[in-house]
């Protein structure tokens, strides 16, 4: 789980300060060693040039954009997120000013389902899991290879993709292995 | 792609229309407290739980660019987001469509490409960015300020660069911040029309044009110097129709335009020698009797020595000699357009951004009105009129600080767009500084005691729409802090110290006004702003907050504001009389139009000192022009071609061709060079080119086309995201002849442009 929400926090930090803190939190959960990072500030510089701005985002953190074959927020895709939230009767804090797709918004609401399937068997909610997973499945990685090869790529940053992936992977085999 | 269709195959079906049941189930089982998940939060209500197709919220809003045509906009939203837009059907001029750029809006507030947050450069134009907060970045910004006002003792060195980006009656609050912190440098005048102002202003007395609805009672239609196919697309309906009722439909441009493709007659002028056609027509017009005696001899002045001017000095082959039309045409021009009654002539923006533009449409006017068409349902010198406009500023009118020094004595408010000139009684010692925004490269560097030190930009992109671009890379290199307001990161953006983020139209409130048609629209907060946008006038407010904190009393501008309140606040008596409304909430239910009559100085009252129609204008010659509409000779050629930037189709100025639709059909851009040009220096279709001159190069491919004459060039005025192409590489900041007495500035001789070609 600290994986999970430290992969969160990581993509919604606003500060080289808070980067390396979730940076710190990932690394110390993982088995893989970290990149080393020496200057923080460049690792935040390609951060805003990836997921940010102000500059066009070289990988927007948004599934629409991958998956809506529009390069659009708040399409059809982030309206599916959305309405799957809603299934477990919950919404984002920034509803319609931040995309709900955000790729934090998806890890929140991979926890809070991963949570609910394991203290019920209430099909309705593996079913949902399972979908919500093959969501994830059919644009992180399109998303991962993206930031792994934009011009602003950065080591520490590959790092978090691929903790990124690798979750995603052990979570959809669970998911397959439960089904 | 096909992965993406999968994933929504496989999404399909999860819309939980039995939502209600499993979340109640979740409940009972006690699985919905304590959820590991720190961000998403229980739902608040339940009001929006099932969206139904067709459930639509519909909000009012316009189009805020600057054009023609301000659309009004019907915006359908669902949950909270912009679904589809449509033209406003209550507008006879909308009439439900919007146009190829309109329908592209729905892409702006959602483009993952919008500035969404305050951000900081780390070395400007080093590409070094860090998000910070509103409160940092206002501190950074008023901390500049106070600098600069302990240093100066005056905000003379923080200067204003704003047009025509966002044309909202609320948008001139980035003004009334300025005043707000006290007398401040303003970039003032205009590029866009300043010649034909002044002009229409020295021959009427006021810029008015007939109600474009009206085009259609025309008998005779000549479009100069405009494309209205692609920037006004709307009117061309009431072409149209004036053509299906028996108008011929007249085209006058250098360029074969997409207007010229659909007339019944098209002229290829040589560039800048409009005034010499328009003489050549009014001599021959004057020579045959043509001229209507008694409107001339009721409705004007001077006429005896314009026509004395006309015998004396053009011919009607010199007329054809200067612009390359034969003079069996332009007497066969002249002729028809005499005898049509009612006869009209559009005058494009395009045609007066010359160093002899005033001039030009000087011309034109008198042309109209020999002819006895001004005045007339059907006729008229058609230019532009800002009748609608009559708000009442109270965002742009602020007060500056109590003590606030800036240039000694107090001086006329001036500007296109600039009704307000605030307190005429007040006992005012100061002013701002005004420069002319057509040379803010050069007024930057040239300007000291005190030199600009800090520059702030809204609602314009200056690496775009100023001239001599390399000159502005100097001159920003000058500034000390750059602060610039905008929804796309452009070259600007990449040139400044920190960004804003701003609202986009459905974000916010404002009203929009035409100077073209007669219609009034309000723009409604259709969304919530996304990410940390804000409108103008709550930047305002925040930055009023912060150096307020920082030191008490410096600055006027009230710290929180309520947008809807204050769009409300614009609103008059005077407007609701006009266009037959009792309260602004009546345009909740769709535009509305100005009750005006059609005709433009229909009641031949003119504005003018004699309250005539003035051949002679003694204020044309007060102002440095000539009294009559004499022809002025074009700017010397300095280099081989002559280079044309106009509009394109895809995009407004620098708006627009950003967006993933434009980009579809327009993702490059060309340099248009005709068959025997291209013949001559050896290029082909799709070669990469250098297009240059004294002051900077361009380097794009070529596109060999014969809508450009053989002796220029043509590129369009666009900037493109991923491109670094710029045409102000190679226009220079050349004044026109006209704009100074109504626009404060004169206007900018954009198309008196020359440069050479050739492979790379």
């Amino acid at each position: 789980m600290k994986t999970v929400e430290s992969i969160r926090d990581f993509f919604l930090a606003v500060n080289s300060y808070e980067l390396k803190q979730a940076y710190q939190n990932l690394s110390d959960q993982s088995q893989d060693e970290a990149p080393a990072v020496a200057h923080w500030q460049e690792v935040e510089f390609a951060f805003n040039r990836l997921f940010i701005g102000p500059a066009a985002l070289q990988a927007p953190p948004f599934s629409s954009v991958y998956l809506d074959g529009e390069s659009l927020v708040m399409g059809k895709t982030t309206l599916d997120v959305r309405q799957m939230y809603s299934a477990l009767g919950l919404e984002s804090p920034w509803k319609n000013s931040l995309p709900d797709d955000h790729i934090s918004l998806e890890l929140d609401a991979a926890l809070a389902m991963n949570h609910i399937v394991q203290q019920t068997d209430q099909v309705e909610i593996q079913e949902l899991r399972a979908r919500f997973m093959t969501h994830m499945d059919s644009w992180v990685p399109l998303f991962a290879e993206r930031v792994q090869s934009a011009p602003s790529h950065h080591p520490a940053i590959n790092y978090v993709v691929k903790c990124l992936s690798q979750w995603l992977r052990e979570e959809t085999e669970q998911g397959k292995e439960r089904i | 792609m096909n992965k993406a269709n999968n994933a929504h195959e496989a999404q399909a079906g999860i819309c939980p229309l039995t939502r209600r049941k499993f979340v109640k189930g979740l409940l009972a089982a006690g699985l919905l407290s304590n959820l590991p998940c720190g961000l998403l939060r229980p739902m608040l209500s339940e009001a929006n739980e099932i969206v139904y197709e067709g459930n639509y919220e519909i909000f009012r809003n316009a189009c805020p660019r600057n054009c023609y045509d301000t659309c009004s906009i019907k915006t359908f939203v669902q949950d909270g987001v912009v679904k589809f837009i449509e033209g406003a059907t209550e507008s006879t001029f909308t009439r439900g469509g919007l146009c190829v750029k309109g329908y592209g809006y729905t892409r702006r507030p959602y483009s993952p490409d919008r500035i969404k947050y305050p951000m900081v450069q780390e070395g400007r134009g080093s590409g070094n960015w860090k998000r910070v907060s509103w409160d940092e970045a206002m501190t950074r910004i008023a901390k500049k300020i106070l600098e600069i006002q302990d240093k100066d003792g005056t905000l003379l060195g923080m200067a204003l660069s704003k047009y025509s980006g966002n044309f909202g009656i609320t948008n001139y609050g980035v003004e009334g911040m300025m005043s707000s912190l006290g007398y401040t440098t303003r970039l003032t005048g205009t590029p866009c029309w300043p010649a034909g102002i002044d002009a229409q202003n020295f021959d009427l007395g006021d810029m008015w044009c007939n109600d474009p609805e009206d085009m259609v009672n025309a008998r005779y239609v000549i479009l100069w110097g405009g494309n209205a196919a692609w920037n006004s697309v709307h009117t061309v309906k009431y072409v149209y129709e004036a053509q299906r009722r028996g108008a011929k439909i007249v085209v006058i441009d250098p360029l074969l335009t997409q207007m010229a493709a659909k007339a019944d007659e098209y002229w290829q002028i040589k560039t800048s020698t409009d005034g010499a056609l328009a003489l050549g027509m009014a001599r021959h017009i004057l020579d045959k009797n043509l001229y209507d005696r008694d409107w001339v001899k009721a409705n004007s002045i001077g006429f005896e020595e314009f026509a004395e001017y006309l015998r004396n000095n053009i011919t009607v082959d010199w007329a054809a000699k200067e612009s390359g039309i034969p003079a069996a045409n332009i007497i066969a021009l002249a002729e028809e357009f005499a005898a049509a009654k009612p006869a009209t002539i559009w005058i494009g923006y395009g045609m007066q951004r010359h160093v002899n533009g005033g001039a030009s449409v000087r011309a034109i006017d008198a042309l109209v009105a020999m002819t006895g068409n001004v005045g007339k349902i059907g006729g008229g010198a058609r230019y532009g009129h800002l009748r609608t406009w009559g708000f009442n500023y109270h965002a742009l009118l602020q007060k500056q600080p109590e003590g606030a020094k800036g240039v000694p004595g107090k001086s006329e408010v001036k500007g296109d767009f600039h009704f307000a000139g605030g307190d005429e009684t007040s006992d005012i010692s100061y002013s701002d500084r005004s420069l002319n925004i057509n040379k803010t490269a050069q007024v930057i560097l040239d300007t000291n005691d005190p030199p600009i030190r800090m520059l702030w930009v809204a609602c314009k992109n200056p690496f775009s729409q100023d001239f001599d671009r390399n000159k502005m890379v100097k001159a920003f290199n000058k500034l000390e802090m750059v602060v610039t307001v905008d929804q796309f990161f452009n070259e600007t953006v990449a040139m400044s110290d920190i960004v804003l983020p701003v609202t986009t139209l459905f974000e916010e409130w404002t009203i929009n006004a035409s100077y073209w048609h007669y219609w009034l629209s309000i723009n409604e907060r259709a969304i919530k702003p996304m990410y940390e946008t804000k409108s103008d006038i709550q930047i305002a407010a925040t930055l009023s907050k912060k150096i307020n904190e920082l030191r008490p009393g410096s600055c006027t501008f009230p710290t929180k504001i309520d947008s809807k309140e204050w769009m409300a606040k614009e609103f008059n008596q005077g407007i609701y009389d006009l266009f037959g409304i009792n309260s602004w909430e009546d345009l909740k239910k769709g535009p509305v139009k100005a009750k005006m009559h059609q005709a433009a100085w229909h009641d031949l009252k003119f504005g003018t000192p004699s309250e005539k129609y003035e051949f002679k204008s003694e204020l044309a010659e007060k102002w440095g022009n000539k009294a009559l509409p004499e022809y002025v000779a074009p700017r010397p050629k300095n280099d081989k071609y002559r280079l044309l930037t106009p509009h394109t189709k895809f995009g407004l100025h620098s708006q627009f061709v950003n967006l993933d639709w434009s980009e579809e059909f327009n993702p490059e851009p060309f340099v248009y060079i005709h068959p025997e040009l291209a013949a001559e220096k050896n290029i082909e279709d799709g070669n990469t080119v250098r297009v240059f001159n004294s002051i900077g190069e361009v380097i794009t491919k070529a596109k060999i086309s014969t809508v450009v004459p053989a002796d220029a060039i043509l590129m369009y005025e666009a900037w493109f995201k991923n491109n670094p192409y710029n045409v102000q590489n190679v226009v220079d900041d050349t004044s026109s002849d006209m704009g100074a007495y109504k626009t404060g500035q004169p206007g900018v001789a954009i198309h008196d442009q020359f440069a050479d070609v050739a492979k790379v």
